[in-house]
């Protein structure tokens, strides 16, 4: 089987986010850069599993500039047979997913796997778009995945319950917890990873379609408030108007 | 449980802005590296720690390890933890292509064995001691040796010992009495007691090989006479493990690291404990020495470790615990203010962050020189050696020593709950009371400086040394705002070596008890000037950094080791000065007084 294993770059999850130029950009100054842990803990690992026991080839692509160099490493080290950077600054969902669809066009990819969402524009569209692009089926949030014979069997686990789904090769399939369990590269892997290839192309120039006007934090977390034990009423008003929990 | 235990912004500065490691790979033994590599191998390390040895720190203090039949019966998951460190290549990382190992600098093992034992000092001295003990094997022993046990000592399935203290005999290893008499086939037949081995018997690995040290009868006395043996609990024959006449007759409870257990050993009760030589006879305690340096350096490693993991647990607390208002507060009215307000807080969180990053630099400078040993070679290598051979018993001690001040201090902060168990730092300061006592106690690093490294070569380490320290000075002396502190240690510098000058001269006229009964004074002092020097090293880094411009978390980051730079300045180097009057002084009480008088 030949997978194809999208990765979005993200700031670590400890990261304190700031913007700049007016509140339009993310300010990326000492921050640290991660596989996207949908990508990396579900996708990627799934489809190493696959390929460790059927056989077969993970590449794993990303759209960025030469700063995802290391993070993409990260996948290598994992067990990634090889990768692919397109390289352009990634600026919004549709951009990165007509990017990634017109590399895999004529390659032959038999199943596409990315991550449900990212962290860190949450957007869910990337997978879905690129189905589209490459007129492949999408089928989200799977959080089981088996694959041979040409047909894909997955479970879509939802608030309401499970749907199990069949779907026949090639499709792009996103990837919710569940799907695999996270792996840590050992020292062999990240040894083997300097030399695996890692191929840059270039973008095709695919144009944005929309434009960030401002990003904003959410609300500060209001600090800790002592009630005193003798005034419920005040209370229930905090909890009421303030905290909106009764 | 605290949310952090190290920061990895500061292992970063450490590893690429301080010692600039990616510049190893320019030597043919690390060409096969690159900086990408050596922050997967640092993050690789994290996540290790925090899924499998970081969520057990608290268990394995509270269940302590319980007797068996034939074993000591371990947390259940050291199994799993052996044999995924084994796995994923980390018990043999240092080591050579031909050995499964992947040549990882010392300097990123270093920083991989902080977080290791941050996280769960006790579970990373299992795996710890196995990498150490097969590395000497690979290093001293035969081919049949080597083929017999390092495959299953780095895979993580037999553990590694380090097996010399006797009941008797701790310090003064040249009083052993366990015998290895030859048996004419090649191996020695083993007879006696050792107590006190770490992670000595337990039931996570299918055996235990213990680097054991013996005497062979007729042998030269004292620490002359001592050889290194291979002693498995179960001896390898055709295929199958035979028991080998090593009993565990018990284990110690301890006040700290109770997750891994120290054993009594039994050999030879029925003449049937067989060893085999490691390398020559009567080399042992030269052979073990390989293990024990790099085994001290760990030491201040792992102190370092549990500095920071109480720094970061009492830091968060400190962030979360309202209590009191400032005194400014004329009514003493409004909402209570988080501790970390009060500027005596303050002062003990920055006293812990100057040990915890002025001391890792201190060892991270170690690991730095054992790299350089590895890629150099004639005089360039000696000179390395001799810096080690110096900054060893300071790395190993002051690292140690702290520890206990610091993760106190740790406790300090949160009041009465850092003294209970739900809270981690009580857990801290009991796990690193052991560092200033295993691998030589501080009185013995002490006179190992004092009576053995400052004499070395005529002399010539410790002028190496303080070149190497005066060069620092030198170079801090051109940035107007580093130079008070330059001329700072500069001064004390100076007023060491008279030191230095006055113990020699009473070491050439009087009896070696007199020059050495403050070498532990000695010793302290020169660690004070250490981390000084290291602070000193990192500060000309800061300044460089914070003049390109720095903004936010960076530029907070910067200002921070900038505060804890003028913290030991200001609060730990001046120390000196009465270490220095206490040393120059001949009032000789220890001496003069008998053992009469302590009543
Ligand atoms: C938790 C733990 C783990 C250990 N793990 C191991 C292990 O894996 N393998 C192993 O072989 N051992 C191990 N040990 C033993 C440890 O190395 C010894 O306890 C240590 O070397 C000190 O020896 P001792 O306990 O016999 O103390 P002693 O040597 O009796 O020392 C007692 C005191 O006297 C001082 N003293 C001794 N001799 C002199 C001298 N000549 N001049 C001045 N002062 C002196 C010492 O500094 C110390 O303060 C472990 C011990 C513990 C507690």
């Amino acid at each position: 089987m030949k997978i194809l294993v999208p990765i979005s770059v993200v700031p670590d999850t400890t990261s304190k986010i700031a913007f700049t130029d007016g509140d339009t950009k993310f300010n990326e100054d000492g921050i640290q850069w991660i596989v996207n842990p949908y990508d990396e803990w579900y996708a990627l690992v799934r489809a190493l599993e696959i390929t460790e026991k059927d056989g077969g080839t993970v590449t794993v692509i990303s759209v960025g500039d030469a700063t995802a160099e290391p993070v993409i490493r990260k996948a290598l080290a994992l067990g990634a047979t090889d990768a692919v950077r397109v390289d352009t600054k990634p600026t919004e969902s549709y951009v990165v997913a007509k990017e990634l669809a017109n590399y895999a066009k004529d390659k032959g990819f038999d199943l596409i796997l990315l991550g449900k969402e990212t962290i860190s524009y949450n957007g869910s569209e990337v997978g879905g778009m690129m189905a589209e692009f490459l007129g492949f089926p999408f089928i989200s949030l799977a959080s089981k995945l088996d694959a041979n014979g040409g047909v894909a069997t997955l479970d879509r686990s939802t608030e309401t319950g499970t749907e199990v789904v069949e779907v026949k090769l090639p499709a792009v399939i996103s990837a919710a917890k569940g799907m695999a369990e996270q792996r840590i590269p050992n020292m062999r892997g990240i040894m083997a990873a300097r030399t695996k290839p890692l191929t840059v192309v270039p973008a095709s120039g695919v144009q944005g379609k929309t434009s960030t006007v401002k990003f904003g934090l959410p609300a500060a977390k209001s600090s800790l408030k002592l009630v005193d034990p003798e005034n419920m009423d005040e209370l229930v008003r905090l909890l009421h108007e303030e905290a909106k929990s009764i | 449980m605290a949310k952090e235990y190290v920061s990895m912004r500061n292992l970063r500065f450490v590893l690429h802005e301080l010692f600039q490691v990616e510049k190893l790979t320019t030597y043919q033994r690390y060409a096969d590296h690159t900086k990408d590599g050596f922050d997967l191998m640092i993050d690789s390390a994290k996540q290790m720690a925090d899924t499998l040895l970081h969520p057990i720190y608290r268990e394995m203090d509270d269940n302590e390890p319980k007797m068996g039949e034939d074993t000591v019966h371990v947390h259940p998951d050291m199994r799993k933890i052996m044999r995924e460190f084994g796995e994923s290549g980390w018990i043999a990382c240092q080591e050579d292509y031909e050995h499964g190992g992947q040549r990882m600098p010392a300097t990123i093992y270093g920083a991989s064995n902080f977080i290791f034992h941050a996280a769960n000092t006790s579970a990373a001295s299992y795996f710890g001691l196995t990498g150490g003990s097969a590395d000497l094997i690979g290093t001293f022993g035969n081919q049949e040796l080597k083929d017999t046990y390092l495959a299953k000592m780095y895979a993580g399935e037999w553990q590694g010992t380090m097996a010399l203290t006797e009941p008797h005999a701790g310090s003064s290893l040249g009083d052993i009495t366990t015998t290895a008499t030859p048996a004419g086939d090649g191996s020695y037949r083993i007879k006696g007691q050792k107590h006190f081995i770490s992670a000595g018997d337990h039931d996570g690995v299918d055996n235990v090989v213990h680097l054991m040290l013996a005497k062979i009868p007729g042998g030269p006395a004292g620490s002359k006479g001592i050889s290194l043996f291979v002693v498995p609990k179960k001896r390898p024959v055709n295929g199958e493990l035979v028991a080998n006449d090593v009993k565990t007759n018990s284990f110690e409870h301890k006040m700290g690291m109770k997750g891994c257990p120290i054993a009594y050993l039994i050999m030879g009760e029925n003449d049937n404990c067989h060893g085999w030589l490691v390398g020559e006879p009567h080399q042992g305690l030269k052979y073990m020495f390989q293990m024990m340096n790099g085994a001290r350096i760990s030491v201040g490693m792992m102190s370092t470790a549990l500095s920071s993991a109480a720094y970061y647990a009492s830091l968060q607390y400190a962030n979360e615990r309202p209590q009191g208002r400032h005194v400014s507060n004329k009514g003493q009215d409004g909402p209570m203010v988080p501790i970390i307000e009060y500027a005596d807080v303050k002062r003990m969180l920055l006293f812990q962050k100057s040990i915890v990053e002025g001391c890792l630099s201190l060892v991270m400078q170690c690991s730095y020189y054992e790299d350089m040993i590895r890629v150099t070679e004639g005089e360039e290598r000696e000179k390395y050696q001799m810096l080690l051979d110096v900054l060893t018993p300071m790395c190993k001690t002051y690292p140690a020593e702290m520890s206990l001040l610091s993760t106190s201090q740790g406790i300090q902060v949160l009041g009465g709950v850092g003294y209970c168990a739900d809270f981690p730092l009580q857990q801290f300061y009991r796990d690193t009371r052991i560092n200033p006592i295993y691998e030589g106690t501080t009185g013995i690093q002490a006179m190992d400086l004092l009576g053995r490294k400052v004499t070395m070569k005529g002399g010539k380490a410790v002028m190496l040394f303080g070149a190497e320290m005066q060069q620092t000075v030198m170079q801090a002396m051109q940035d107007e705002k580093l130079k008070p502190y330059a001329e700072k240690l500069g001064a004390s510098l100076q007023k060491f070596s008279e030191v230095t000058m006055k113990l020699m001269g009473l070491a050439q006229t009087q009896e070696p008890e007199v020059f050495l009964s403050d070498a532990t004074l000695y010793l302290e002092n020169a660690g004070i000037l250490c981390v000084a020097w290291q602070w000193l090293k990192q500060a000309i880094v800061v300044q460089e950094k914070l003049a390109a411009g720095q903004s936010g978390d960076e530029l907070a980051f910067y200002e921070g080791k900038m505060y804890a730079f003028k913290y030991f300045f200001e609060y730990e180097l001046p120390k000196s000065i009465g270490l220095v009057k206490r040393l120059m002084s001949d009032e000789r009480l220890t001496l003069e007084m008998s053992e009469a008088h302590l009543n």
